[in-house]
């Protein structure tokens, strides 16, 4: 199953989901809840292909890497999207991941390097644990933007337009609050398993330090944005901002570092 | 058509002092009722409305001056009178609430079975007024599920349920804050109960006032005191006091606010003068609404039913263009020629398909119309013996004459 197939039907899954934002039927949610099944399936078949090919986790580009970020990220947002409060949430979610496909489906080759010695394990779970991570702060940021949309069209009494039947904030809220954890989590066992698997394999912190900072920052972004709910109850719309520029940092931080550091891992970054 | 009439004496043309004056209840309707008539009537605060076929306007004009009091003569100017298409028009028009003081409300339609009851059980409808009723019943379904004329409240305790059902949810896990005892806190407290609000408390000046309410909708009364301290439990606040200052104040919801750790609170004021300072808005994660900010929202879903209404208008019109044709084919002459066209077409629909000589077929053909022909001959005379539109009625459903048409009144 190639990456195109996956990318058409995660497009025509989107298309449908906006579609579903103006036009509430429940057939017509019950054939997307099958699309996105499908879309995710497709995406993992063509994953597992480029896997088998390359015999390593195929992470061994930024390309790769988003390439799974984004599967992560759809795996991610299924339960949410076989709710029917929340299944709107893919109407926003979903043109974002169709774009980032189309930009990297291109460049998606199997077997381009093979990159691993020793510690084999470590590294993947690493990645597995990094990636999981970003693909919750992925679900975190859609969810913060449709909290603000929403607020916004609460704020001013725009009730009647059709775009305003999103979940209530408070269910927003709780989304945001549980895919904030669950992405910290996630990102503080990749961080720590990254450490051991770098001084396992002798990788200099030098080599490696723009990345560590990097991850380091994102680490701390995330990390306020859980301490200021918990320590001065940042819930709601300061929630959701603090995501939203962390997420924005991440994505700066994704590209500007694998553009300036092509090889600060040793390897290509993930 | 022309045998359906009307006389409409609503709150467009007559004054107050005469719509309360006339009620017309199904005991007075069958005192004036002869052999092959009906009448119908419905009374609301709005309106007054009497149907009939096979009466005289002026008995029917007689009737509502004796009730009310009134000269007839007044009577003849201060009500609309339709005839015909109009009237099915009519009738369906406000059993859809397309002609309700409040566009596209709902209230009209129970009001309308419940009159139909009452008409049933006085035995003053027959044929034409129960096909009538029942498909003004059915326009307005279709108008309720095909157009979103009825998808935005337009009253003020509706729009903070939607409000607040925007922030929370599902309300039957919200606490719901009542200040006041009034008549619109009253309203708006029962308005929040029926739409799911199970944890209620009643904050007012006077104890007892609370209590009388609180008892009356099965929630909690508490002291006015404790206003501060309800405001941190309370997520949705509905205020309407006659306080000439404003008795929640930024620095009440502000420490509200701390304390319930920025858990979001709804608060609707719809007393005027306002009950909560303007600037507890600003407080983070308080919506604050008051009367002007939920009359926006009503003009606005107000301007939303208007639009629908157009669509609902067609509905009426699409509905009384059928109820119409069924309404003209109630003639003993046009239902002979429906029972005989039927027969050419099972005629015809036998012949299809018959692999025989053309001679033959004409044959079989004369053989078969001539059998038909005598089979109907019972019916026809039946129909030419028995004119009226009951038997017709009977005839047309027997034998399926109107097969886009076929649903069965209960009368």
């Amino acid at each position: 199953m190639s990456i195109t197939a996956a990318f058409i039907l995660y497009t025509l899954t989107g298309l449908g989901f906006i579609t579903y934002l103006f036009v509430r039927a429940d057939a017509l949610l019950l054939a997307l809840k099958i699309l996105y099944g499908l879309s995710i399936a497709a995406h993992a078949l063509s994953f597992s292909t480029l896997w088998r090919a390359s015999g390593q986790l195929p992470v061994a580009t930024p390309m790769e890497a988003l390439n799974m970020l984004i599967l992560f990220s759809s795996v991610a947002f299924m339960p949410l999207v076989f709710k029917r409060k929340t299944a709107i949430l893919a109407a926003f979610f979903l043109p974002a991941a169709s774009i980032v496909l189309a930009f990297i489906a291109p460049s998606l080759q199997a077997g381009t390097e093979v990159l691993l010695g020793p510690h084999r394990t470590w590294y993947v779970l690493h990645t597995l644990s990094v990636i999981a991570g970003e693909a919750f702060f992925v679900v975190a940021a859609i969810v913060s933007v449709v909290y603000l949309i929403h607020e916004r069209i609460i704020q001013k009494g725009s009730i009647h337009l059709r775009l305003s039947r999103l979940p209530p904030l408070t269910l927003l809220d709780g989304i945001l609050y549980g895919s904030l954890a669950l992405g910290f989590f996630s990102i503080t066992a990749g961080m720590i398993l990254g450490g051991l698997w770098a001084s396992a394999v002798g990788i200099a912190l030098a080599s490696i330090a723009p990345k560590v900072l990097a991850g380091a920052l994102m680490w701390l972004v995330f990390g306020l944005s859980l301490h200021q709910r918990f320590a001065l109850g940042w819930k709601g719309r300061r929630t959701a901002i603090i995501t939203l520029l962390g997420f924005i940092l991440m994505v700066l931080l994704f590209v500007g570092i694998n553009a300036a550091f092509p090889e600060s891992h040793g390897i290509r970054l993930i | 058509m022309e045998r359906i009439f009307c006389i409409s004496i609503n709150h467009r043309n007559a004054p107050v002092d005469i719509r309360e004056r006339i009620r017309v209840e199904p005991a007075e309707l069958k005192g004036i009722l002869g052999k092959d008539s009906e009448a119908f009537a419905i009374n609301t605060c709005n309106r007054t409305e009497v149907y009939w076929t096979g009466l005289e306007v002026e008995t029917v004009c007689f009737l509502l001056g004796r009730l009310s009091g009134c000269e007839e003569s007044s009577i003849r100017g201060a009500c609309e009178f339709f005839a015909g298409e109009e009237t099915i028009r009519h009738l369906f028009m406000v059993a859809s609430g397309l002609d309700s003081l409040v566009l596209g409300e709902t209230q009209i339609l129970g009001q309308m079975k419940d009159a139909y009851r009452q008409a049933l059980a006085a035995g003053t409808t027959d044929t034409i007024l129960n096909k009538a009723l029942h498909r003004a019943f059915r326009a307005a379904k279709r108008i309720r599920t095909e157009t979103g004329i009825g998808t935005y409240s337009v009253s003020v305790a509706s729009q903070a349920v939607e409000l607040a059902e925007h922030i929370f949810g599902d309300i039957g896990g919200s606490t719901v804050l009542v200040v006041g005892a009034g008549d619109m806190a009253d309203i708006a407290a029962r308005r929040l109960r029926d739409r799911g609000a199970r944890h209620l408390r009643i904050v007012n000046r006077t104890h007892a006032a609370a209590c009388r309410l609180a008892d009356d909708l099965g929630g909690i009364a508490c002291t006015f005191e404790n206003l501060a301290d309800e405001l941190v439990t309370s997520d949705i606040v509905i205020s309407s006091t006659g306080s000439v200052r404003p008795i929640i104040t930024r620095d009440m919801v502000a420490t509200a606010m701390k304390l319930r750790k920025n858990r979001p609170i709804i608060i609707i004021d719809i007393a005027v003068p306002r009950d909560v300072e303007e600037s507890a808005g600003k407080c983070y994660n308080c919506y604050l609404y008051d009367i002007d900010a939920l009359k926006a929202i009503v003009d606005r879903h107000f301007a939303h039913r208007e639009t629908e209404a157009k669509k609902a208008f067609s509905i009426v019109e699409e509905e009384s263009v059928k109820f119409g044709k069924w309404l003209d084919s109630l003639s003993a002459q046009s239902t002979i020629r429906d029972l005989f066209a039927l027969m050419d077409a099972h005629v015809a629909e036998q012949l299809r398909g018959q692999s025989i000589p053309q001679e033959e077929k004409a044959v079989l053909e004369r053989h078969l119309k001539s059998s038909y022909k005598r089979l109907l001959h019972r019916p026809v005379s039946f129909l030419k013996e028995h004119p009226g539109v009951r038997y017709i009625e009977y005839v047309r459903r027997v034998f399926k004459l109107d097969e886009d048409y076929t649903d069965r009144h209960k009368g």
